[in-house]
């Protein structure tokens, strides 16, 4: 919905500022209401970026608010300081700075813990604004006499001063938020924002430094939040102490969660309805302080049926009446291309960082993995060459996707050590490993749900081509050189070019094991590690996903596990058979189907299994 | 006022804050730990639980009666809320989930504000602890005093429903281990609805004791829900023992700051927050298991 | 909590201006509307271009203040309830005054500021901009004071405060627009201080409870000064957030300090927990408890423990047997809310009538004029006699009341809590006009 037909948006957002001050006021919205309303849609912005975007829930907002707020009415009440936009400015860079260093103690840890420590240093701002602080602060007080916005123009001298004249410039303010958030959300970092939102260890795995990039989006909030707060003193001339506290956070993550997160102006038309229903509840229905209980009310429910929030719900329904005639046009179409696969071409591995390497691609010795006193991998040693096709098997609980894991960097084995293309690897982050050209395909589905297929690919694609992070927030993702040939070759590699615009949930779910091996693929890896490729597929996607597989090996190093022997020993060269976290034989896939040894294990083990 | 008189009597009243803290925040990390849900209402189930006891000690005059009927009230409302709304996002992200439970925690303290008003109400504490106790070294409130001892029991009791009882082992388990719980074939959904009761009613008894000592309003439990946080971060998120150590630790920092100087003392709580976080990521007691 | 609100949208004329204003690109022309030959300032005369004028009222309503703030609200719907229907109480202090203001009913509209300064100017600023309130009001925290004044300021709206303690009201953070009638930290301290050295000797240890923010701070200071003039020391001053839950840790370092006085400085339901938990702390059996400014109700909420305590205060009910326009007031308002009026009801309903009274005299709303009417400084009535206004900084000088908790057995009726103890006329209590630092600023 943001990404299509250029400045579309940034139109809609002009017409409607601009028309706002003729229409609004015939719905009964006095100037300071909309204005108030900019400040907390402009608050917003940053927030839907690091929690619509991101996945980030932080009720800590209100700290950075606050400082931007303080810092600002500061200067310009106390320092004598007579720049409005410059106090805005310097606030909005002292928030920043504040965002980024609270982000480095917050992000250390994810998800639940994160949120409490927001609501923890929500409430710590708090009290450090009324004591150590009081001096600069006014501490309850807060500070009164905050100027409105002025500026010298050489002729004439033009001034906001309140009501209409200075919704011109928070408006202006607005607009050149949105547009500056739209590039943000459009660039590759908006991309990688997204893909830590749906699925964060993925992103991890295709080679993305996921907690530099959170703190990004951390200190993006944090200035949003900054200038904002600068805006609601200008607004009201006054900076109030309560920007600080814990329920303006809440205020901003219940009306962002109205409006729809993950859309920008979520927390804008989540602010208008707050607002309005505080106004009207109160005035016209006589509700007095039971408004906020009615709100409260209407929260609930948004969380628990309408998931988008009122504009995610709008645009369900839009979808609903304009997909419906979409997709049958889509059905319409012959579908005959699905079995005329023409297998292009591998795209090149990335090139290799030591030409003159000519020893095994990978080389782990001794690999021992414990938890507590259960063994997993013990004393594993193995080798694998350039170009070489290698199969993994044995039975349920024989430790190979641990030993994988260990391959990848996902986890650190206990003793032992891992060189890949002569490099000690041992020890490295699984991000670094990506980079390096080592990567996994997965057993279970890692997708970025919530995106569409080539939106995933790109996201992969993009960590080979950008490095592990780069804060290129204002490139657009087309001029990303090489990325739209890599992501559309990987897409007709997996066979799911004409799927592209596929939401990942509505594919089936070969369609998904393709992704899978796709996503692995698009960073373009020199060693590629494919976890249980084939299962779960129907026989004749099996023979399809071999012949995949196949054309993909050609000029790059793979290892397989699978419980597919048939199709496995097709496929590869040599077979390494691991058994109860040791490796019991290795050989041709004749020696192995022979071997006693190996029928021993089986049978032993999951009965049946080589049968398969 | 730094003098040792002082430093004993802040102390000894930093022990009495840190064990109510620790009851409430062990309420919150037992949901946690076996839920997977952070229950952002937890701080309004504090003040239900106060606001509860208060209407039953209209009706009785008794405190006594007031704790069993409060305590009741909350743990019903624990488990009405996970059976018809918390059960619902098991499967959610956990981002829906603490949103759920902000608003519903919003509703609460809005619906007791209606029913209320957002003047104080004062629950008198019972008769026999009335008065000042002379410690020798101090004169202390005679009831705060009972509420260390009852605090103790009702810890006490808590330890013994999760280290003595089958329900306990369960739990324990399935804050190690979800999954190796759900494998056992037990009812997780019956054993989610009674420790979801059991960690409310922890929140709604602390409620309900803490009382007599505050006035009620119906934001009282917006503070403590902050430090239940703090307690809980350093302590471990779902460890009991961490949740007591963490709320005795935090007692005791907000006290001896309180000493130097009061505007200090969430200063220091979050610096100290910070320092564990930084030194030991899961908490003084905290496990791996889940994030 | 809305009571009466006017909705009205932005008139026709409004909107040209705004329309001129967005093609500008600047400040909004000012477009009489009006054949008048004064030029518009703030609301006026947009404001009563009707038969009506528009006065926006903030109170606490709920959180720590909510209790006093109630009984504010009562004040001033009993004065604009008066001066609507030309009552004889307001004659006395209005003689003008027939039905209304300059023949304007008077209407209003209420919000809860909870006693935070951001919520009280949120709310006003609605009052100005949608119902082009011609005067506002609101107080019972200096806080709020202080923001409104900034805000009448630049608004151009006449500010009449509420309840405010703080010497910055009219010291440092006074505006043009703003008036206060009340006592405040100054005046309190200059009148009780004398009594305190009196009852308790020299030389005392006090030991001080402040709430944190401009009112605490500012009547802190201003008893410390005093009272080091007779040699008082301060042992410790135990600073604490507006709406504090619990004071046991100030508590203790009070118990330990060795003060032999507990002066408390704490306002609304602090002041009654706090004064509570001292009890239950012991500290009341050590040390004598001092309020130097009183706090509407506390005697009876904290049920008994004001007994033998000073405190300073606006107004009694009982100096009705003094007062004749105390008795009429008294009167009126236990008529139509069943209880005696404390001293918040009492600043409302005076503040306001003295405000009706400066309209009628200027002839007109147009601030400046009633401005320079207040300014002139003449002598006007009040419920405890003679006052005025300064025009240096707009603070109303009149008389304190000394007053001390009555021992149960010696009380009359249910409500009399207090004996006065003496009235302290005001001349005498008063800084320097210039001393804490007020500059009001420009008429327009």
């Amino acid at each position: 919905m943001l990404k299509q037909r250029p400045f579309l948006i940034e139109t809609l957002t002009a017409i409607g500022l601009i028309v706002a001050p003729f229409v609004l006021p015939h719905l009964g919205f006095a100037p300071n209401t909309v204005n108030r309303i900019l400040v907390w849609g402009l608050f917003g912005l940053g927030f839907d970026i690091l929690f619509g975007f991101t996945g980030l829930l932080s009720f800590g907002q209100s700290a950075f608010y606050g400082t931007g707020g303080f810092v600002a009415a500061y200067l310009l009440t106390r320092a004598g300081f007579g720049n409005v936009l410059g106090a805005l400015i310097i606030g909005m860079i002292a928030a920043a700075a504040t965002g980024y260093l609270i982000g480095l103690i917050a992000l250390r840890r994810t998800g639940i813990y994160f949120a409490m420590i927001t609501v923890a240093i929500a409430e710590v701002f708090f009290f450090v604004e009324f004591n150590p602080l009081s001096d600069f602060t006014g501490g309850e007080n807060g500070l009164p006499g905050v100027p409105t916005p002025s500026f010298n123009l050489g002729f004439t001298t033009v001034h906001f001063t309140n009501g209409w004249s200075l919704y011109q410039f928070i408006a202006l303010c607005y607009f050149i938020g949105v547009i500056i958030a739209l590039r943000i959300v459009r660039s590759p970092v908006g991309a990688i924002f997204s893909a830590i939102r749906d699925n964060p260890l993925r992103a991890t795995a295709v080679g993305h430094n996921i907690h530099g990039y959170k703190l990004t989006a951390f200190v993006i909030a944090a200035a949003y939040a900054g200038f904002a707060g600068g805006l609601l003193g200008v607004l009201q001339a006054f900076m109030p102490p309560d920007a600080f506290t814990f329920d303006t956070s809440g205020q901003l993550v219940m009306q962002t969660a109205i409006g729809g997160r993950g859309t920008l102006f979520g927390p804008l038309v989540g602010a208008t309805v707050w607002l309005f229903l505080q106004d009207f509840l109160q005035s016209a229905l006589g509700l007095g302080a039971a408004w906020k209980l009615v709100l409260g009310v209407v929260f609930v429910l948004l969380v628990c049926f309408l998931r988008g929030g009122i504009i995610g719900g709008l645009a369900d329904l839009y979808r609903l009446l304009s997909g419906r005639r979409k997709r049958s046009d889509a059905e319409a179409e012959p579908d005959t291309e699905t079995t005329l696969h023409l297998a292009p071409a591998p795209m090149q591995a990335k090139e290799v960082a030591h030409p003159a390497y000519s020893g095994p691609v990978l080389k782990a010795t001794g690999l021992t993995k414990r938890y507590g006193g259960l063994v997993a991998n013990s004393d594993i040693d193995f080798s694998v060459n350039q170009g070489e096709l290698r199969g993994i098997i044995g039975p349920n609980g024989a430790g190979k996707s641990t030993f994988f894991k260990m391959l990848t960097c996902e986890i650190a084995p206990t003793s032992g050590q891992i060189v890949f293309e002569g490099r000690d690897i041992t020890g490295l982050k699984v991000t670094e490993v990506c980079q390096l050209g080592l990567t996994k395909s997965y057993q279970v589905n890692q997708l970025f749900t919530g995106l569409t297929v080539r939106q995933n690919l790109t996201i992969a694609a993009l960590a080979e081509l950008r490095g592990k992070f780069r804060l290129d927030l204002f490139r657009k993702l087309s001029s990303v050189k090489g990325l739209t040939e890599q992501v559309e070759h990987t897409l007709a590699l997996v066979n799911l070019t004409r799927r592209a615009d596929t939401p990942v949930a509505e594919l089936a779910y070969g369609e998904k094991r393709r992704l899978e091996i796709g996503l692995a693929l698009a960073t373009s890896p020199r060693l590629l590690l494919l976890d249980e490729p084939l299962a779960g597929m129907s026989p004749r996607e099996r023979v399809e996903t071999v012949k995949l597989l196949k054309s993909i090996a050609r000029g790059r190093t793979m290892i397989i596990i699978d419980h597919d022997m048939d199709s496995l020993f097709e496929l590869v060269e040599r077979v390494t058979v691991l058994q109860e976290g040791k490796v019991l034989l290795d050989g041709t896939p004749e020696e192995i189907r022979t071997n006693a040894a190996v029928q021993e294990a089986y049978l032993g083990g999951v009965h049946g299994e080589i049968a398969a | 006022m730094i003098s040792w008189p002082n430093l004993v009597s802040q102390l000894f009243n930093g022990l009495a804050l840190g064990a109510l803290l620790a009851l409430i925040s062990s309420g919150l990390t037992i949901i946690y730990g076996t839920l997977g849900v952070l229950n952002l209402a937890h701080g309004a189930m504090f003040m239900i639980g106060g606001y509860a006891g208060f209407v039953a000690y209209q009706y009785t005059e008794s405190f006594i009666l007031a704790v069993i009927a409060g305590s009741l009230f909350v743990m019903l409302l624990g488990v009405a809320m996970e059976r018809v709304i918390i059960r619902h996002f098991y499967h959610r992200p956990h981002e829906d989930q603490l949103l759920v439970t902000f608003g519903l925690g919003i509703c609460f303290v809005e619906i007791i504000r209606l029913i209320f008003s957002s003047q104080s109400q004062l629950v008198p504490p019972p008769a026999i602890f009335q008065g000042i106790t002379n410690l020798g070294f101090m004169f202390y409130p005679t009831y705060r005093l009972a509420v260390v001892g009852i605090v103790a029991i009702a810890l006490g009791a808590l330890f013994i429903i999760l280290y003595r009882t089958r329900l306990g082992m369960i739990v324990r388990a399935g804050i190690e281990d979800s999954v190796m719980v759900d494998s056992l074939g037990i009812n997780v959904y019956r054993v989610f609805m009674v420790v979801f009761g059991i960690g409310a009613m922890a929140a709604g008894f602390a409620g309900i004791v803490n009382a007599p000592v505050v006035s009620l309003t119906p934001g009282i439990g917006d503070d403590i829900l902050v430090q239940t946080f703090v307690v809980v971060v350093i302590g471990g998120v779902g460890s009991f023992p961490g949740a007591i150590l963490g709320g005795l630790i935090a007692g005791e920092i907000i006290s001896v700051t309180s000493m130097f100087n009061p505007g200090y003392a969430y200063v220091m709580l979050f610096a100290a927050m910070t320092l564990v976080l930084v030194v030991r990521p899961h908490g003084l007691l905290g496990v791996q298991g889940r994030e | 909590m809305t009571d009466h609100l006017i909705r009205r949208g932005l008139s026709r004329r409004g909107l040209l201006q705004t329309t001129a204003g967005l093609i500008g690109g600047s400040v909004l022309p000012a477009m009489p509307a009006f054949a008048e030959d004064k030029p518009a300032v703030g609301s006026y005369p947009a404001g009563v271009s009707g038969s009506t004028a528009f006065i926006g009222i903030s109170v606490p309503r709920t959180g720590t203040y909510a209790v006093q703030g109630e009984d504010e609200l009562k004040g001033y719907q009993l004065a604009i309830e008066h001066i609507n229907s030309g009552h004889d109480l307001i004659k006395k202090i209005s003689p003008k005054t027939s039905k209304g203001v300059l023949g304007k009913e008077l209407k209003f509209g209420v919000a809860d500021s909870a006693a935070k300064p951001n919520e009280a100017v949120q709310a006003q600023q609605r009052f100005i901009s949608e119902n082009k309130a011609i005067m506002i009001t609101g107080g019972t925290s200096s806080a709020v004071a202080v923001a409104l004044n900034k805000l009448a300021q630049r608004e151009k709206v006449i500010f009449v405060c509420g309840i405010s303690g703080s010497n910055d009201t009219t010291g440092k953070d006074c505006v043009r627009y703003g008036f206060r009638q009340n006592f405040f930290g100054q005046t309190a301290a200059a009148a009780i201080g004398p009594v305190m050295v009196k009852e308790f000797g020299k030389g005392k240890k006090a030991a001080y409870l402040t709430p944190d923010y401009t009112y605490g701070h500012t009547v802190t200071k201003s008893m410390q000064d005093f009272l080091a003039t007779a040699g008082w020391t301060t042992v410790t001053n135990q600073v604490a957030p507006l709406g504090a839950p619990d004071y046991s840790s100030y508590l203790l370092n009070v118990a330990n300090s060795g003060a032999d006085m507990l002066i408390n400085v704490n306002w609304g339901h602090d002041a009654v927990l706090s004064t509570q938990q001292a009890k239950q702390f012991g500290v009341l059996d050590k040390m004598k408890l001092v309020v130097p400014y009183q706090v509407p109700f506390i005697a009876r909420e904290t049920g008994g423990l004001m007994q033998g305590v000073y405190a300073a205060t606006d107004y009694w009910w009982t100096l009705e047997d003094k007062f004749p326009l105390a008795k009429m007031f008294n009167e009126a308002f236990e008529k139509k809310y069943g209880y005696k009026p404390e001293w918040g009801a009492e600043n409302a309903y005076v503040s306001f009538a003295h405000w009706a009274r400066m309209c009628e005299q200027a002839g007109s709303f147009n601030p400046p004029d009633v401005i320079k009417a207040y300014e002139k400084g003449e002598t006007l009535p009040s419920l405890v006699g003679d006052v005025h206004y300064r025009p240096e900084d707009h603070q109303c000088v009149r008389p304190v009341i000394i007053v001390k908790g009555k021992q149960q057995k010696d009380m009359k009726t249910k409500e009399d809590w207090y004996d006065v103890v003496e009235i302290v006329p005001g001349e005498g209590l008063m800084q320097k006009p210039d001393a804490f630092g007020c500059h009001p600023g420009d008429y327009s």
